[in-house]
C-alpha cells in the first residue's frame, strides 16, 4: 500500500502542476458553464411564472435554482477528462508507452485526475455550497443546512466521479471506431446531459421514462448526488441509489478492464 | 469586379479541396453532423416537456419559440458552416506559428482563412433550424406575407456576419495574446441567450444581448417583426447595422492584430 502510495504521488503532482498551467482556460470554460446555467435560470424563471402551479413535479421554483445550482456543482465535481485522454492516445498510438510501464493504465489517469481536482474544485466547492445555502435559507426563511446530508452527497459524489471516470475510460476506448473525438465526445456529452437529469430534472420525464432513467448508469451521475442533497431521498431509497453507485462503478471498472485487455489484443500502432 | 471574380474563383478551389478532404473520412463527418442533431433534439425536448406543463412561456406559444429557436440555428449553423476556421486562429494556428503562412499569399488574410475550410457538423444545425422555422411557421398567427418572407430571407446573411463578427474580433485578440480560443468561446456562449425570445430575461440581460453582444439580433427580433409586425425599422435595420459594425470592428482588429502578431521561435 505504502509502495503504492509513492508511485502514484507524482501523478497526483503532476494533476496539480496542470491546473497551475491551465488555470486561465479552466476560469473561462467556468464562465461559459455559469452562462449556460444562467440561461436555464432564466427559462425556468419565465415557466414558473407562466404557470399556475407553485410546484411542478416536485419542484418549487425556489428548488429548482437550488437543483440548477447544485448542477453545476455536481458536473464540475465529477468531470472527467478520461474518453478524450484515451481516445487520443489510441489514435496517435502514445499507448504503447503505457504497456511498457510497470503501473497500471487506469491508476495513473485517476491520480492524475485526482490532483488536477484537488486543486480546482474545492476552490469553487465551498463558495458554491454557501451560495446554495444563502439562496435556500432566503428563499424559504428558515436555515436547511443539515451537516449529515452534506457528508452523504459528498459521498455520493466521489461514487458518481469513479463511475464517471470508469465511464470514461471505457468509452475512450471507441477510439477504434470513431477517429472524430471532438464529435463522439460531444454525441456523448450531449446524450448524458440528457439522461442524466442536467437538462431537465428526470421527474418531469413520464412515469414509465422516468424508472427507467433513474436505473441507467446515468442518473448515478449527476442526479442522485444533487437528489440527496436536496432530501428527495430518504431511508432505504437513499441506500439504495448509492448501492445503485456503487454498483455502476464497479460494472464499469470491470468493463474497462476487460476492453483494456481486448484492446492490448487488437492494437496495431504504425511507425515509431 | 474583377476582384470579386477571383476571390470567387479561390473560393471554390478551397472548397472542392475540402470536399475531397471530407470524402477521405466519411464516418467522422456523419458523428458531427448526428452530435449537432443531438444538441438541437436535446433542447427541443427540454422545451415539449416544460410545454406540458405551462399553456405559453411568458406569452409566447410553443410554436412561436419554436420559431424563434429554428431561427436562431440558421445564422448559427451557416456561419458554423463557412467560417469555422476562425477558431483555430484563436486556439492554436497563431501561437504555433503557423500563421506565416498566411503572411506569405497573394490573398487577404482574413479572407483565406474564412474561406480556408468548411464545417460539415454545421449541417446538424443548419438542417435542424430550417425544419423548425418550416414546421412551426404555420402553428403561428401571424400576417404572413411575401414581403415579411422575403424580409426573414434578406436578413439571415447580415445575422449569420453578427456570429461571424463576433468570431473575427475575438480571435483577432490571438495576434496579441497569442490564445484567444477562451474568449471566442465565453462571447460564443452568448448566443445561448439568443435561442427563446429575448422578454424571459431581466432588463439587463436584454440590453447586455441587444446592444453589447448583439445576439438577440440574431433571431428575436427579426422574429418580432416577422410574428407580429413590429417596427421593421428597429427590428429589422438594427440587426443589419449591428452586422456591418461588428464586422466592420472585425476586420479593422484583424488587421491591427497582424501588425502586431509575431511569429513562434523555432
Amino acid at each position: 500500500m505504502k509502495r503504492k502510495l509513492k508511485i502514484y504521488t507524482p501523478f497526483v503532482n503532476a494533476g496539480i502542476q496542470e491546473v497551475a498551467t491551465y488555470r486561465v482556460n479552466w476560469i473561462f470554460f467556468m464562465l461559459g458553464n455559469a452562462i449556460a446555467c444562467l440561461v436555464s435560470y432564466f427559462i425556468w424563471a419565465a415557466v414558473y411564472s407562466s404557470g399556475t402551479k407553485e410546484s411542478m413535479n416536485g419542484f418549487t421554483m425556489p428548488q429548482m435554482i437550488v437543483y440548477i445550482v447544485l448542477m453545476f456543482l455536481t458536473n464540475t465535481i465529477i468531470a472527467s477528462d478520461g474518453a478524450y485522454v484515451v481516445g487520443e492516445e489510441i489514435r496517435e498510438g502514445s499507448i504503447i508507452m503505457r504497456l511498457i510501464k510497470p503501473v497500471s493504465y487506469n491508476a495513473t489517469f485517476l491520480f492524475q485526475e485526482l490532483g488536477n481536482k484537488l486543486s480546482t474544485e474545492i476552490a469553487i466547492a465551498v463558495p458554491m455550497i454557501i451560495t446554495v445555502e444563502v439562496i435556500r435559507t432566503v428563499l424559504s426563511g428558515v436555515l436547511q443546512f443539515n451537516a449529515f446530508n452534506l457528508l452523504l452527497y459528498i459521498l455520493s459524489c466521489a461514487l458518481a466521479y469513479l463511475v464517471n471516470f470508469y465511464f470514461n475510460i471505457c468509452f475512450g476506448f471507441i477510439a477504434f471506431v470513431i477517429k472524430y473525438l471532438w464529435g463522439a465526445n460531444m454525441m456523448k456529452n450531449v446524450v448524458i446531459g440528457f439522461l442524466s437529469g442536467t437538462v431537465i430534472p428526470l421527474s418531469f420525464l413520464p412515469d414509465a421514462l422516468e424508472k427507467v432513467f433513474l436505473f441507467l448508469p446515468f442518473a448515478s451521475l449527476n442526479y442522485t448526488p444533487v437528489m440527496i442533497y436536496m432530501e428527495k431521498y430518504s431511508g432505504a431509497q437513499l441506500w439504495y441509489y448509492i448501492g445503485l453507485q456503487a454498483f455502476w462503478m464497479l460494472f464499469f471498472f470491470g468493463l474497462s478492464k476487460l476492453l483494456w485487455k481486448a484492446s492490448v489484443k487488437r492494437l496495431s500502432v504504425q511507425g515509431g | 469586379m474583377k476582384h470579386i471574380k477571383r476571390a470567387l474563383k479561390i473560393h471554390r478551389i478551397f472548397m472542392a479541396q475540402e470536399f475531397k478532404r471530407m470524402m477521405e473520412y466519411k464516418g467522422d463527418f456523419v458523428v458531427g453532423i448526428i452530435g449537432f442533431l443531438l444538441v438541437q433534439l436535446s433542447n427541443l425536448m427540454f422545451l415539449w416537456i416544460v410545454f406540458t406543463q405551462i399553456p405559453n412561456l411568458a406569452g409566447w406559444s410553443i410554436y412561436e419559440v419554436v420559431f424563434i429557436y429554428g431561427l436562431s440555428l440558421i445564422p448559427k449553423g451557416i456561419d458554423h458552416f463557412f467560417f469555422d476556421n476562425l477558431w483555430s486562429i484563436g486556439f492554436f494556428i497563431v501561437r504555433k506559428g503557423d500563421f506565416d503562412k498566411y503572411l506569405t499569399r497573394p490573398i487577404n488574410t482574413l479572407f483565406h482563412v474564412l474561406v480556408e475550410k468548411i464545417q460539415i457538423d454545421a449541417l446538424g444545425e443548419l438542417v435542424m433550424g430550417i425544419a423548425l422555422v418550416c414546421v412551426s411557421a404555420p402553428g403561428i398567427e401571424a400576417e404572413w406575407s411575401a414581403f415579411r418572407i422575403i424580409a426573414m430571407i434578406f436578413m439571415i446573411p447580415f445575422v449569420t456576419l453578427i456570429f461571424t463578427g463576433v468570431k473575427t474580433i475575438t480571435s483577432s485578440v490571438a495576434f496579441w495574446t497569442k490564445r484567444s480560443g477562451n474568449i471566442t468561446f465565453l462571447f460564443y456562449t452568448f448566443s445561448d441567450f439568443a435561442r427563446y425570445p429575448a422578454t424571459v430575461y431581466n432588463r439587463f440581460v436584454q440590453n447586455v444581448i441587444t446592444y453589447i453582444i448583439p445576439f438577440a439580433l440574431t433571431s428575436y427580433y427579426p422574429a418580432l417583426y416577422i410574428i407580429k409586425g413590429e417596427n421593421p425599422l428597429f427590428n429589422l435595420g438594427m440587426p443589419v447595422v449591428a452586422a456591418v459594425v461588428l464586422m466592420g470592428i472585425g476586420i479593422f482588429v484583424w488587421h491591427k492584430g497582424i501588425r502586431a502578431y509575431e511569429s513562434a521561435g523555432s
